[in-house]
């Protein structure tokens, strides 16, 4: 037998050095706190509420401030403002991860092909991701919303119709650059399909790219829905939205604040927790994929 | 060159078709036409007849290739909701409010981004930067209508100073333009910043200063000519995007310009007025992605020379 | 006996844009021209050139990893040079290669022992648990311990690294291996390591080895036949010994001569021909000192010397 190798400790991985960037920047550890909490309480939304989100029990106090009982005080059709703020934190992070995981489960395979074949499937998804930015997102959602009335299903189509163009953006110049490396082609000489090198090859070796389009998907949807349904053709009512409720609340708003102030400051604190958690996310994973 | 010219120059024009053809199907596809509405209850033959007067009746190619031979030669028809015009004109009427507040909105956020983010990245991590990527963030990441409801009730419920809506004197102009501009000043504050934190990290800048150069110098006449590729090419699509008006800021400061007449349309099945909406946006979009993809060939060398898509 | 690998009349060429416009205009390089090769069973030969002589594309080429121009690739004695991608697949399992660069020839993301299954697993040899065994069997035949199955590409040496991709390559039992200037991105003492290990295998399994590399001290060590490459043609083919005691081109000499040597005192003087010197230098033979009859031409042509020393040169 040869000389045998020396054994060698097993060294730090990526992840490791990930971390450690990760972990360094303040704002993202912040936003990873705040969107913890807030995870949380939309999750255990029902425990944490005396009521649910359409019970009109206070009708004889409509419109109050906050006080002790009724933390945000209670709104123009006597429900507690708390509840509804809290159930609208559920809606709101549901749609943006439903939208999100559609708009990675469009965008991957779109990006690999795109990247791995080059020519003429490149030149086809790039015209469809051109397709899909000359038109005015908000335009076409609002177009899409009156077509099907609004809903929860609509919006989180809609949001992924024009979340996937990041997310395959960032695939496809990910395969590009690891098309050419040497273990594609060690792959190829023991013949194996296109098909078999994107699946086991190339995609894992995307998860940075995609675990941060992923991420940042998810503002864009919720601001998206937000937008939808302070037009009125977003979550129908009774279903609390925050965008639905600043809708409402500017109606209040030069007497009773409470209205209009927590369900923006709510979407407010989501969508800059989300955003910057991403910007963390891929500043520590992949510190070459930021500027553009 | 020219090549790769006419080649873009035609992708574009084949995605613009192919835009018109499914934004014509899904307004078709609404169900409901303009007369079905309750304001005006008509009977079902006086509904034909007028149905029958538009060309409402007729199969839908036959609508969409009348139509579009009516677009080439500017003529989007006339709108539903005030049928004393053309759609032309009321398109007329109604975009200087939104060219004015929106124009003026990025012609002021996007200097005043970038200056923040040159400042940003030359007094890296004080508290400039700071405050630069704060405001960066926060200007993208809160939607358009918070920030226009957070300057109404500073500006005009508690302090006064402003009137909240309305179109007609100056001052009314003040607040929305501010709304307006926060989405070019964080845009560009950001890619300013990072343009050029990229470029003075490259081995040329120390060169350079090793040779003696005057740091202004520097700055200027090669940090910010190496960052201002990016930059030059993102303000076209950014400029149309605002100048057409936004939905929200109009809604809130009730300004009666594009966004404010495309909701109606969509309300009212104003089926002409939203085609043109939407179409001459997307046009003016598919315009401005390929000058500056021209222009982005033109300046960068390798395209120049090389010929063509590398 | 058939040759294991056998290349005849191989020929690439690139198509290259060369000015852009309205009209683009194109430039062929011939990046392999005319290059008759053949492999037999059970040897190593080596390939050797400098760097844009052709060599690693002619590898690419016997592999099929690039599409000749026009020529054919015989494996053990089966032209494969048009068979589509699912006749080919049997007989990418008889050819295996083995790269320079081994930190991008292995899969980050994937574990060693997982690295060197894959082509059970693309085959469809064995279930996976019969896999892992034969793969954790195999590093430690190319002389890493079993445990280091569960690592990752990046937590090795170079060396190391490369014996991991000798052990995939060598997995499924091919009887060629393509291997890529294995030892040029590795330090010395490694070299030589990586060296004994592929001597030891190729005994150990009759492998035949093309062995492709710039590095003359290292082919000499390890080859029995020695095919000299410039410009995309093979300007001299005889055993290694021949070629470096007697080597009859002028471009052969003068690699040779560039070879660094320990002792400064047994320094030779190096001459460096330019192409035009080297052209001009093509040795002139008569088609009677031949060893076989060839016709006279005027271009260059490919001709034995001696039963097992060809030569190109012009003849007259």
């Amino acid at each position: 037998m040869t000389g045998m190798a020396e054994p060698i400790h097993a060294q730090r991985s990526p992840l490791y050095f990930a971390l450690r960037r990760f972990t360094a920047n303040k704002a993202a550890v912040a936003s990873a706190i705040v969107l913890a909490i807030l995870v949380l309480m939309a999750i255990f939304a029902p425990l944490l509420t005396p009521t649910g989100y359409a019970d009109q029990n206070y009708l004889t106090d409509a419109l109050a401030f906050p006080s002790l009982q009724h933390w945000f005080g209670i709104d123009d059709l006597g429900r507690d403002f708390f509840t509804r703020n809290l159930h609208g934190a559920r809606v709101s992070l549901t749609i943006g991860f439903a939208a999100a995981i559609c708009s990675i489960l469009i965008g991957i395979p779109l990006g690999a092909i795109a990247g791995y074949y080059g020519g003429k499937a490149d030149w086809c998804v790039m015209r469809l991701i051109e397709l899909f930015s000359v038109v005015p997102p908000l335009l076409a959602a609002m177009l899409l919303g009156a077509l099907t009335k609004g809903g929860f299903v609509t919006i989180i189509v809609i949001a992924s119709l024009f979340g996937w163009v990041q997310v395959c953006l960032l695939v496809r110049a990910q395969v590009k650059a690891f098309r050419e490396k040497e273990f594609v082609r060690a792959a190829q000489a023991l013949g194996a399909t296109p098909a078999y090198i994107m699946r086991h090859h190339l995609i894992p070796n995307s998860i940075s790219p995609i675990i941060v389009g992923f991420v940042l998907a998810m503002p864009l949807a919720m601001m998206l829905e937000a937008g939808l349904s302070f037009l009125g053709i977003g979550v129908p009512p009774p279903v609390p939205s925050w965008g639905q409720m600043i809708n409402i609340g500017i109606n209040f708003m030069y007497f009773y604040w409470h209205m209009a102030v927590f369900p923006t400051a709510a979407l407010a604190l989501t969508v800059l927790a989300t955003t910057l958690f991403g910007d963390g996310l891929r500043d520590a994973l992949d510190p070459t994929l930021k500027g553009r | 060159m020219i090549r790769y010219i006419a080649a873009r120059l035609l992708s574009i024009m084949l995605t613009f078709l192919v835009v018109s053809v499914i934004i014509f199907l899904m307004m078709h596809a609404v169900p409901g036409g303009p007369f079905d509405g309750n304001d005006m209850p008509v009977s079902d033959a006086v509904k034909a007849k007028l149905n029958a007067s538009l060309g409402l009746d007729k199969p839908l190619y036959v609508q969409y290739f009348k139509y579009m031979w009516g677009v080439l030669q500017f003529d989007f028809g006339v709108p539903f909701q005030s049928p004393g015009e053309t759609v032309l004109e009321l398109l007329a009427r109604a975009w200087p409010p939104s060219l004015i507040l929106g124009g003026l909105g990025v012609l002021i956020g996007a200097p005043l981004g970038i200056l923040l983010g040159m400042a940003a990245a030359l007094r890296r991590n004080t508290w400039i930067d700071y405050l630069a990527s704060a405001v960066a963030t926060i200007g993208l990441t809160i939607p358009v209508y918070v920030t226009s409801m957070m300057l109404i009730l500073v500006f005009a419920v508690w302090l006064g100073w402003l009137p909240a809506s309305g179109w007609g004197k100056p001052n009314s102009w003040i607040l929305p333009i501010i709304a307006y501009a926060t989405i070019p000043l964080a845009t560009y504050a950001r890619y300013t910043r990072s343009a050029m934190l990229d470029v003075l990290n490259k081995p040329f800048v120390t060169v350079l200063r090793a040779k003696g150069l005057p740091e202004r110098k520097i700055i200027f006449q090669h940090v910010l000519r190496n960052a201002a590729l990016p930059m030059a090419t993102v303000f076209l699509p950014m400029f149309i995007g605002t100048a057409t008006g936004s939905i929200f800021v109009e809604a809130m400061f009730r300004v009666p310009g594009l966004g404010a007449y495309f909701v109606s349309s969509i309300e009212l099945r104003d089926y002409s007025l939203e085609m043109a909406l939407i179409l001459m946006i997307t046009m003016m979009f598919c315009v401005s992605y390929l000058l500056s993809d021209i222009a982005y060939a033109l300046l960068n060398p390798r395209i120049r020379v090389g010929g063509g898509e590398q | 006996m058939t040759p294991a690998l056998e290349l005849r009349g191989l020929n690439k060429s690139f198509h290259l844009k060369t000015k852009g416009g309205l009209f683009p205009r194109y430039t062929e390089l011939k990046a392999v021209r005319d290059v008759n090769l053949v492999l037999p069973t059970n040897s190593i030969i080596g390939l050797v050139g400098e760097s844009g002589s052709g060599k690693s594309t002619t590898g690419m080429l016997a592999m099929r990893l690039l599409e000749p121009t026009s020529g054919h690739i015989f494996v053990d004695g089966t032209d494969i040079t048009k068979l589509d991608h699912v006749a080919l697949k049997p007989f990418r399992r008889k050819m295996q290669v083995v790269f320079q660069d081994s930190y991008s020839a292995l899969d980050p993301m994937m574990t060693l022992q997982q690295i060197v299954a894959e082509p059970l697993h693309i085959h469809n040899i064995g279930i996976s648990s019969d896999q892992k065994t034969e793969a954790l069997n195999m590093l430690e035949r190319v002389g890493l311990d079993r445990r280091y199955g569960g690592r990752y590409s990046h937590e090795l040496s170079g060396g190391q690294r490369q014996r991991v991709a000798i052990a995939r390559a060598l997995i499924l039992k091919p009887s060629v291996l393509v291997a890529d200037e294995p030892t040029s991105a590795l330090d010395v003492s490694v070299k030589a390591q990586i060296i004994n290990l592929l001597l030891d295998l190729q005994k150990e399994r009759g492998l035949s080895i093309l062995f492709i590399s710039h590095d003359l001290s290292v082919v000499r060590a390890l080859t029995d036949e020695v095919a000299v490459m410039c410009d995309g043609r093979i300007v001299e083919r005889a055993a290694t010994e021949t070629i470096f005691t007697t080597p009859r081109h002028p471009y052969t000499r003068a690699l040779l001569d560039a070879i660094p040597v320990l002792n400064p005192r047994n320094r030779r003087t190096r001459t460096f021909l330019t192409r035009e010197q080297i052209n001009k230098a093509t040795p002139r033979l008569r088609s009677t000192e031949l060893a076989e009859k060839c016709e006279p031409k005027v271009e260059p042509q490919l001709v034995p010397i001696s039963p097992n020393h060809h030569v190109e040169a012009i003849v007259t």
